[in-house]
């Protein structure tokens, strides 16, 4: 392998990494309120919890890229979006990926809400309704405090499955990492090296984060830890 | 005669078609130490419940010191003027659970110190300060950063215990609470009820501890079917009850003990 090309195709692909990073961040919080957007919805009635249901069963049930793809491709065959206010936006790959990376989050990202959710024992909310709380202080010291620190670890999975999952982006033209990539693949046609440098900065940054979700864990939830383990952590 | 701390007046719920509570009238005065008794199924632990609206009777009045609700039909929806009295009343309670209920994400001196730094809004240094005299009351001085896992079911309860006097409640209600423990730890939780009683403080107790019950009360209900079959001071209702099928409650427990 050449050291050199590597050496000169490294900061090439580093230039990409904002990209994957603004995708990654903007689709997990537009996912996130997506989630919440769905608990919501699903608490409010039979016909809300339904529509939920759906909404998640496509898009686990599809997969992403065709929903770029939809998004990216197919709006644009629709007269009324094409002549409506947001199609300045809607014509933007960025604008697309980003939607489509988003919606499909937050399919993911209400599942582990749910779980979450479900997990908060009902003793520990007795224990607060009988204390005289609020339904809004009770959700805020008590029920969504033990449902994050329930969920933290899917939600951590989460996280860089939705880092992965930007290199589709490419696929509509977005300059990230694996964009940067496939156009020096093409240029020079050295698929390994770059693929592999491409790879290992994902790998890094897939590393960096679950390391991060692992130390937040242990520092919502020390309890989880036998008493005896602490000390050789 | 001494003020009335907790009156509940005909109280009725039934569960699915199943009459559980059938006409309950119930007062503690200040001071008084209730234990209520009855076989699985007579309705005393929904009774109790149903004094904080843990469960929402079918009918009838709760009061607790001076908030009060009434409640005229099984569909009754809570105005918020009302939910909010239900607030009130519940703040003027302690309620013990049979399997403690603490939460998981806070230590011991956090799940005590929680209710009257985050509820009733009392400076922190107070609260701090007041939980941390309430666990050594309760014999858990060594135990303020411990978090509920790693406690005995024993300590735990204590630390509920802990939690509910830290409310400064007007009355405390236990629900069975030496039920879910291993026999070796009955007797620290006996012990602190025990002294609670001592010290003149208001309370109702559901629980299948005869001796414990009979030696704590100063009054005795014994409950069959919803209903109340037996009411007085201890040495009738556990010795000398005039109903026959208390008689056979209290004298099955006696065999049993």
């Amino acid at each position: 392998m050449d050291i050199a090309f590597i050496a000169q195709i490294f900061p090439k692909l580093l230039a990409g990494l904002p990209l994957t990073l603004l995708l990654a961040v903007l689709s997990l919080l537009g996912g996130g309120l997506i989630a919440l957007g769905l608990s919501g919805l699903r608490a409010s009635s039979w016909i809300g919890a339904r529509v939920a249901d759906f909404y998640v069963y496509i898009f686990r049930g599809t997969p992403l890229l065709i929903q770029i793809f939809l998004i990216y491709y197919g709006l644009a065959q629709f007269p009324a979006v094409r002549h409506s206010v947001l199609w300045p936006l809607l014509r933007e790959p960025y604008v697309c990926a980003v939607l489509a990376l988003m919606l499909n989050d937050g399919a993911y990202t209400s599942e582990i809400l749910r779980g979450g959710l479900r997990a908060v024992s009902t003793g520990a909310i007795e224990a607060a309704r009988v204390s005289g709380m609020t339904r809004l202080t009770m959700l805020r010291r008590i029920v969504l405090p033990l449902a994050f620190r329930q969920a933290l670890p899917a939600y951590g999975a989460e996280i860089t499955s939705m880092v992965k999952a930007t290199s589709l982006a490419s696929v509509v033209t977005l300059m990230e990492i694996t964009g940067i990539a496939r156009a020096e693949v093409s240029e020079t046609y050295r698929a390994i090296e770059i693929f592999l440098c491409a790879a290992a900065i994902y790998l890094v940054l897939v590393t960096v984060i679950a390391r991060a979700v692992d130390w937040l864990e242990q520092h919502l939830s020390p309890y989880r830890r036998p008493t005896g383990a602490r000390s050789l952590a | 005669m001494k003020p009335i701390t907790v009156r509940l007046t005909d109280i009725r719920k039934s569960f699915g078609g199943q009459e559980v509570l059938r006409g309950v009238d119930l007062a503690a005065r200040d001071g008084d130490v209730i234990a209520i008794i009855g076989a699985s199924g007579s309705g005393k632990s929904t009774l109790l419940r149903c004094i904080p609206l843990l469960e929402i009777p079918d009918q009838g009045e709760v009061s607790v010191g001076d908030a009060q609700i009434r409640i005229r039909d099984s569909g009754h929806r809570f105005s918020r003027a009302e939910r909010q009295t239900v607030r009130r009343l519940r703040g003027q309670l302690g309620f013990v659970f049979q399997s403690f209920n603490l939460w998981p994400h806070m230590t011991a001196l956090q799940n005590v110190m929680e209710v009257p730094l985050h509820v009733q809004g009392r400076p922190r240094a107070e609260c701090r300060e007041e939980a941390e005299a309430m666990l050594a009351k309760v014999g858990l001085a060594d135990k303020f950063d411990a978090w509920p896992a790693h406690l005995s079911g024993g300590q735990q309860q204590r630390v509920a215990i802990a939690r509910a006097l830290a409310m400064r409640p007007r009355a405390l209600l236990f629900d069975e609470p030496t039920s879910a423990l291993d026999p070796e730890l009955v007797g620290e939780v006996l012990r602190v009820i025990r002294a609670l009683a001592e010290e003149g403080r208001t309370m109702l107790i559901v629980t299948h501890e005869m001796t414990f019950a009979r030696e704590v009360s100063n009054q005795a209900i014994y409950l069959q079917d919803g209903r109340v079959e037996e009411q007085g001071p201890p040495e009738q209702v556990f010795l000398d009850p005039q109903s026959e099928r208390c008689r056979r409650f209290v004298g099955m427990s006696r065999g049993e003990g």
